[in-house]
């Protein structure tokens, strides 16, 4: 799925947006023939109907085949818990690996696989931290909150990021390039205070640092 | 490996390993690694293969140095063992070939061993010096030359090189000077003693009482024994070079179930995750319960944010914990354990199945162990960053499959606890501490610490520290010499405002009370818990309120939501505690807040809301005139102070930690 919609339009909503943005594109365009000939041709209207129909039926071929292998990979993960008591956050665990958050069209594919309802499974998801609902950016700039860089002033970092960044933690930007996280202790106090840009480490940074290393990640290519 | 027989494991117990007689350790943690661990190793490696080298290249876990990392150790023939800090691909070329090559310690890297001696016992090979006095007026190079041109002069040039080193484990104390390689240590050095130094000393074989440093190390080390001295990655490492798996042998072949209880019952083990509880008696509550199946949970959820011991245990001496699992297990009559690890630890939850998985090849899991008749498996499962997990109620319900969120007690776990079943839930750290007691005896255990308290902790020491730093003490050890003698004090020389332990669930110590021998009882008298390990030392620029703030946010992001004192008291607690901090609060602020803790403290379903209150109620007793300060001074003081905590410059340019 390609969207550069907003965040948070592809939370909530953002299918009925589309829909009525299309559907006005298609009145818009038979409004324009209809203005240009006086009436709608019919070879223009056949011709019409059949481009749509070949894209419609191409996209369904593209969809069943993502249902199949998303199919084919929750039975994998699955299978390999299947024996075991509490398995679904595991499981979880095995999906957000895959795909870097849960997607879903997975998530819905996982409730019918253990025959559950999909709200218990989003009743989990949601309880913990660590489960994403939305796809990681290309980017990901990431903030140690724990409290020896807390001390040596990791909201001055996390402030020069949000601005830097127009996102706040949690959130990847617009152009799903960056996105900006906060964790709690990732181990090298020693360097207090730390930030992880694309898996890379940095020790006692600057706030005028954060600049300088949003750039430089941007100019490498996308991360592994 | 093929699995052991009874008599493989005596026989390693009697004849332990040896070691290569050339190697180099590489330190490679989670923190280690971030600060370029693995370049450092692969570099070696490189050298090494380019140059034909008979060196050993190990791997190992962390020792504990956080503040040197990444930290390598080095054994070459001729020359005495060291750890070097800081180390980066260059470095590491320098160690190889200055070090191992023509025998010359590297400047600038040495961390002087903390084992220091009285005698001289070898001749003087090797000097390591430095001026362990303020920062500014650095005298290391002047006593580098002094020390360099005496040597010359008395024709000891070629043989003794002066070294300065990183870290000489003595601070404040002037100039220091080690004499390698018996480490015997002189401080508050005076340039009038540098020709006594060298002729005495050096060159005559002697101590100069008058200048040695005779302190030894305060740190035991008991849970931390075998990190950064071997393999985490190897069960031959740990069986050949660790005693490892000697403490379960004990167990399982020498010692009825109750037996073992009883040691731990002598050791006087208490639970090291927090609240102290005897280990001894929640094995045995455990072990009452009538059930057909028990199960044994390690606790590895590590929540406090600025804590790292049990990742660090895990990641550099997985199969301790294991082996302290399974002592437990049989202890109890369990067949089945769980790891509980943080699924942010990704190195420690590899290594720890990884050692599953060795010790199920080595026949040490699995069906019928040693033909004993004890059958106990182990699995690992992932937290998902939700720190009430780490209580027990909801740290089972995780493990269910479920959402973590906590449950009344009683009943408790040791009665029903795991799909209902009887289970005990024990720290990392005190289950890393089990088969120390049990390869050396519950007295030897209970004759370290205080009366209440045995035994020993783990720290991890960080904010305005000079070394950020994992310690082991015995309790009863004072958090001043924690502070100042183990980690070197206050960062810069700043004064010291306090020291936090306990994370979020803990309190702020003042500088008044850290004379105070470290015991459960003691902290919590001082409106402070042991907690889990977490030290937090904070300089008189560290606004209370702002700490106290920090970490009651923290328990509201976490907060679970389930029962309303802890959900809602703490929402509006936090409202005032910002409101305050923006100098916009009134005097009746702080009786509200009193209240509100109060109501948290007895109506709260679980540790987390019961706790939730400490950070602020400590720093309420403690530091009542910063609260004042910001209710008298307004929005302009706020400010004022929100401005000299940010405007501190940070010591050294940032740099990537691991270059690209
Ligand atoms: C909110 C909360 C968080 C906790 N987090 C941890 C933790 O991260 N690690 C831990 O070992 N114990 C934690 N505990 C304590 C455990 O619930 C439990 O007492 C402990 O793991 C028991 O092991 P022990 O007896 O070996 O200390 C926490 C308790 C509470 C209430
Ligand atoms: S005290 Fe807080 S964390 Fe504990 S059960 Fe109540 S709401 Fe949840
Ligand atoms: S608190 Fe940031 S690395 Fe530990």
């Amino acid at each position: 799925m390609t969207t550069h919609l907003p965040a948070k339009h592809a939370e909530t909503g953002g299918g009925r947006d589309l829909k009525k943005a299309d559907e006005a594109a298609l009145l818009d365009l038979l409004e324009t023939l209809e203005h240009k000939h006086g009436f709608i041709p019919r070879e223009i209207s056949e011709e019409l109907t059949r481009v749509i129909e070949v894209r419609l039926e191409r996209l369904r071929r593209i969809q069943g085949k993502l249902d199949s292998t998303i199919r084919r990979d929750v039975k994998v993960h699955v299978a390999r818990w299947r024996e075991e008591e509490g398995n679904l956050i595991m499981i979880l665990h095995a999906i957000q690996n895959q795909h870097g958050y849960v997607p879903r069209e997975v998530a819905m594919e996982l409730a019918r696989e253990l025959g559950v309802k999909l709200a218990r499974i989003y009743e989990v998801i949601t309880f913990y931290h660590y489960f994403r609902l939305q796809p990681p950016g290309a980017h990901s700039l990431t903030v140690c909150n724990g409290t020896a860089c807390y001390l040596k002033g990791s909201a001055d970092l996390l402030n020069e990021s949000r601005s830097r960044l127009g996102v706040s933690e949690g959130q990847t930007t617009a152009d799903r390039q960056f996105q900006l996280e906060v964790v709690r202790c990732i181990g090298c106090c020693g360097m207090a205070p730390a930030v992880v840009v694309d898996g890379q480490t940095h020790g006692r940074v600057k706030t005028s640092d954060i600049p300088g290393l949003i750039e430089a990640a941007k100019k490498q290519e996308s991360k592994k | 490996m093929k699995p052991l027989s009874r008599t493989d494991l005596e026989a390693l117990a009697r004849s332990p390993a040896s070691d290569p007689a050339e190697w180099i350790r590489v330190q490679l943690d989670t923190g280690g690694i971030a600060a370029g661990a693995e370049i450092v190793f692969n570099e070696i490696n490189r050298i090494r293969l380019e140059r034909q080298l008979p060196i050993a290249l190990l791997r190992a876990g962390s020792v504990g140095y956080s503040f040197a990392d990444p930290v390598v150790e080095v054994q070459a023939r001729g020359m005495p063992r060291v750890h070097y800090g800081r180390v980066d691909a260059q470095v590491a070329g320098r160690i190889i070939s200055e070090h191992c090559g023509t025998h010359q310690l590297v400047d600038e890297h040495v961390i002087a061993t903390r084992r220091r001696s009285l005698t001289l016992t070898d001749p003087v090979t090797h000097i390591l010096v430095r001026d362990t006095g303020p920062e500014s007026g650095n005298k290391t190079e002047f006593f580098q030359f002094s020390l360099t041109e005496e040597l010359k002069r008395r024709g000891l040039a070629g043989k003794v090189q002066v070294v300065r080193a990183l870290d000489m484990g003595v601070y404040d104390k002037g100039i220091v000077v080690q004499l390698l390689p018996s480490a015997v240590t002189y401080a508050n050095v005076l340039a009038s003693d540098v020709a006594r130094i060298v002729t005495k000393s050096v060159a005559g074989g002697k101590v100069l009482e008058e200048l040695l440093w005779k302190e030894t190390d305060k740190q035991v080390r008991v849970v931390l024994r075998n990190c950064g001295a071997i393999d985490p990655d190897s069960l031959e490492d740990y069986l050949g070079r660790a005693q490892g798996y000697q403490g379960f042998r004990r167990a399982l072949l020498e010692l009825t179930p109750e037996q073992v209880i009883g040691e731990l019952k002598a050791s006087g083990l208490r639970g090291r995750g927090g609240a102290g509880f005897p280990t001894w008696l929640k094995w045995q509550l455990t072990r009452a319960q009538p059930a057909a199946q028990r199960y044994v949970i390690c606790n590895g959820d590590e929540g406090d944010p600025g804590a790292f011991m049990d990742r660090s245990v895990l990641e550099s001496d997985p199969h301790s914990v294991l082996e302290g699992m399974m002592i437990a297990a049989y202890a109890m009559g369990s067949s089945q354990g769980y790891f509980y690890i943080r699924a942010e630890y990704p190195r420690a939850v590899e290594r720890i199945e990884r050692a599953i998985v060795q010790a199920r090849e080595a026949g040490l899991l699995g069906e019928n162990i040693l033909g004993t008749g004890f059958s106990f498996n182990a699995k690992v499962r992932l937290g998902a960053g939700a720190f009430v997990c780490g209580e027990e109620t909801a740290l089972i319900a995780s493990i269910e499959g479920k959402r973590g969120s906590p449950s009344p007690r009683p009943p408790y776990p040791s009665v029903r606890g795991l799909w209902g079943k009887p289970t005990a839930i024990n720290n990392v750290e005190t289950l890393a501490s089990v088969p120390a007691i049990l390869l050396r005896g519950g007295a030897w255990f209970a004759g370290l610490g205080t009366e209440s308290s045995k035994g020993t902790k783990v720290f991890a020491v960080t904010g305005k520290v000079r070394n950020a730093q994992l310690v082991e003490v015995p309790m009863g050890t004072t958090l001043h010499d924690i502070v100042y003698d183990v980690c070197g004090g206050v960062l810069d020389g700043k004064d010291i405002k306090g020291v936090q332990t306990g994370g979020p669930s803990g309190g702020v110590i003042p500088s008044q009370h850290l004379d105070t021998p470290i015991s459960y009882e003691t902290l919590q008298k001082l409106g402070s818990i042991m907690g889990s390990g977490g030290m937090l030392v904070m300089d008189q620029h560290d606004s209370m309120v702002e700490v106290a703030k920090f970490y009651l946010r923290f328990c509201v992001d976490e907060s679970c939501g389930k029962c309303a004192p802890c959900r809602i008291g703490g929402y509006q607690m936090l409202q005032i505690l910002d409101r305050i901090s923006r100098g916009r609060g009134s005097p009746a602020d702080l009786v509200t807040i009193r209240r509100i803790c109060s109501a948290m403290q007895k109506a709260s379903l679980c540790g987390l809301g019961q706790t939730a209150p400490n950070p602020v109620l400590s720093t309420l007793r403690y530091f009542d005139e910063e609260y004042k300060a910001y209710l008298e001074g307004g929005p302009s003081y706020a400010r004022k102070m929100s401005r000299a905590s940010t405007a501190e410059p940070a010591r050294e340019p940032a740099k990537p930690a691991v270059a690209p």
